[in-house]
């Protein structure tokens, strides 16, 4: 009976210690970094291979979730939305050839593609939207990219709190992936101001903060290790892994 | 091979003595962030995309102050131990699992993943690298479960139930300690791999049909965590029984290698 005793009590405390050890050793910046280190090797393992699922229309949620942030609260953004982005341009530049700024019928005028595919949420959900719009290949081969290009940014038109801006980032191999998309319309509509109006991203083999919303500058760049905290997105400087095929 | 009761036999390799005990760190890691990464969508649903409709599990917070857990459409109050619970930081706060069991304690998603997907390489590697070792060793001919185990399981049950007072004969394990390690190192170990793979979309882009045969990805967030119930089920049974069935010697072995002979053990399959 005391051995029982002996080992409930040890087993216990053993479980009550796991959070607080571990709490403690990330907190550990050697800890931290060397957990990190499986990301490059997932990246490296899993990459960008394949096609995602593509499923029936009977598979679409109307009421598609919206993730993320909500509506850019900004006056720029506001007269886009007043005047049905008349004077919207999506920037392409950077290492690239040829600049462009596409006005959004300029856009509806290039090959459409439509997909429907699943959205993965860091959190854990799923939902399934038809998507339809560019590729970002297209727009891409017409700005040719340098010699010394490596990832492509996106800069969107949303802030957090803190005024910081939404910005993401993939590598050439993903950016020219077939079902990578600058998505105009959601489920038949023009996309509306929550999913990200008038240009999402969507990049259905990584998980959602990729696909960016309310896109407005592409920037081809050979490395974004200066742009804001470095790390090639907003979410990944806050911890997020930036390949997010997993 | 018939060896005396109180002989000392070396039972562990080297191997598969570290394999076990980086896999209890790994496993202890994993749970805790397994629990955290769940926390950010404290429901499971046996569908492809999220469907309330099929949901199975969720842990909710109706109100604050109020912590509820849903089960098959059964609603359960579970107040300061689930939905509504210590928030990792001294307070308390609408959260499915409770801080004192998650890591890092307080709610941080990316620091969750960052846990999980490094320990996730651990606790693969000791579970192949021990397999391939014991099956090129033969050792797991000792341990996995055969037809001819089967009709001594009720007899080895019937022992540990004091119903029979002695075990039907058997070689290094008993038919019940057989079929818990055959079921955790071909069953639930390749199902929690398999599963947690399944919800990465870049591998669902690889293998579409891994994920399409788990029921789609939410389905596959729900066998992960039944997975993950099973093996915290074999960890519950397996400290007990280490405790109960001599507790210095089954913990000398698994760290020393070195068991010695207990007055129904053999030796051999």
């Amino acid at each position: 009976m005391k051995r029982r005793l002996f080992l409930a009590s040890t087993i216990s405390s053993a479980l009550a210690a796991c959070s607080p050890i571990g709490t403690a050793l990330n907190n550990n910046d050697a800890f931290h970094h060397l957990i990190g280190s499986a990301q490059g090797l997932n990246h490296l393992l899993i990459g960008t291979r394949g096609l995602a699922r593509e499923y029936p229309l009977s598979a679409i949620d109307r009421n598609f979730r919206v993730n993320g942030l909500p509506t850019p609260d900004d006056a720029t953004y506001e007269s886009y939305v007043a005047d049905r982005f008349a004077s919207y341009r999506l920037v392409v530049d950077g290492a690239v050839e040829r600049k462009h700024a596409y006005s959004l019928p300029a856009l509806r005028a290039m090959p459409q593609v439509t997909q429907i595919t699943r959205h993965d949420c860091v959190e854990g959900w799923s939902a399934i939207g038809e998507w339809s719009g560019v590729r970002l290949s297209d727009v891409l081969a017409a700005a040719h990219p340098r010699a010394d290009a490596r990832y492509v940014v996106f800069h969107c038109m949303d802030r957090d709190d803190q005024g910081t801006p939404y910005y993401e980032s993939l590598d050439l191999k993903e950016a020219y992936h077939p079902q990578t998309l600058l998505s105009l319309r959601l489920n038949g509509s023009d996309l509306d101001p929550d999913h990200g109006a008038p240009v999402r991203l969507r990049v259905p083999t990584q998980l959602g903060y990729k696909s960016a919303k309310w896109v407005k500058r592409i920037e081809v760049v050979g490395s974004f290790s200066n742009l804001y905290g470095g790390k090639g997105g907003y979410w990944e400087d806050q911890g997020y892994e930036w390949y997010a095929g997993i | 091979m018939e060896r005396l009761p109180g002989t000392k036999v070396y039972r562990y390799a080297v191997l598969t003595r570290v394999s076990h005990w980086f896999w209890v760190i790994a496993f202890a890691a994993l749970v805790s962030s397994g629990l955290q990464i769940f926390n950010a969508a404290p429901y499971l649903d046996a569908s492809d995309k999220s469907n309330p409709a099929r949901r199975v599990l969720s842990i909710d917070s109706p109100a604050d102050g109020v912590g509820t857990t849903t089960i098959f459409g059964r609603t359960f109050t579970t107040t300061g131990w689930l939905g509504w619970t210590d928030d990792g930081m001294g307070g308390r706060t609408a959260r499915a699992f409770p801080g004192w069991i998650t890591i890092p304690a307080y709610q941080d998603l990316a620091d969750g993943r960052r846990w999980h997907l490094f320990f996730a390489w651990i606790a693969a590697s000791c579970w192949l690298a021990w397999l391939v070792s014991s099956a090129i060793k033969g050792n797991l001919r000792e341990m996995v479960l055969r037809p001819s185990d089967l009709p001594k399981l009720w007899p080895m049950q019937a022992y540990y139930l004091r119903l029979r007072k002695e075990p039907p004969a058997h070689g290094t394990y008993n038919p019940l300690q057989k079929l818990a390690y055959t079921v955790v190192a071909f069953v639930l170990a390749p199902m929690i791999v398999l599963t947690g793979l399944a919800l990465s979309p870049g591998i669902d882009a690889i293998a579409q049909p891994l994920t399409w045969l788990l029921g789609g990805r939410q389905f596959a967030r729900l066998w992960h965590f039944v997975a993950m119930l099973g093996l915290l089920g074999f960890f519950v049974v397996h400290t007990f029984q280490v405790a109960t069935q001599g507790l210095l010697n089954q913990m000398r072995s698994m760290i020393t290698g070195w068991y010695r002979l207990g007055d129904h053990d053999g030796v051999g399959p």
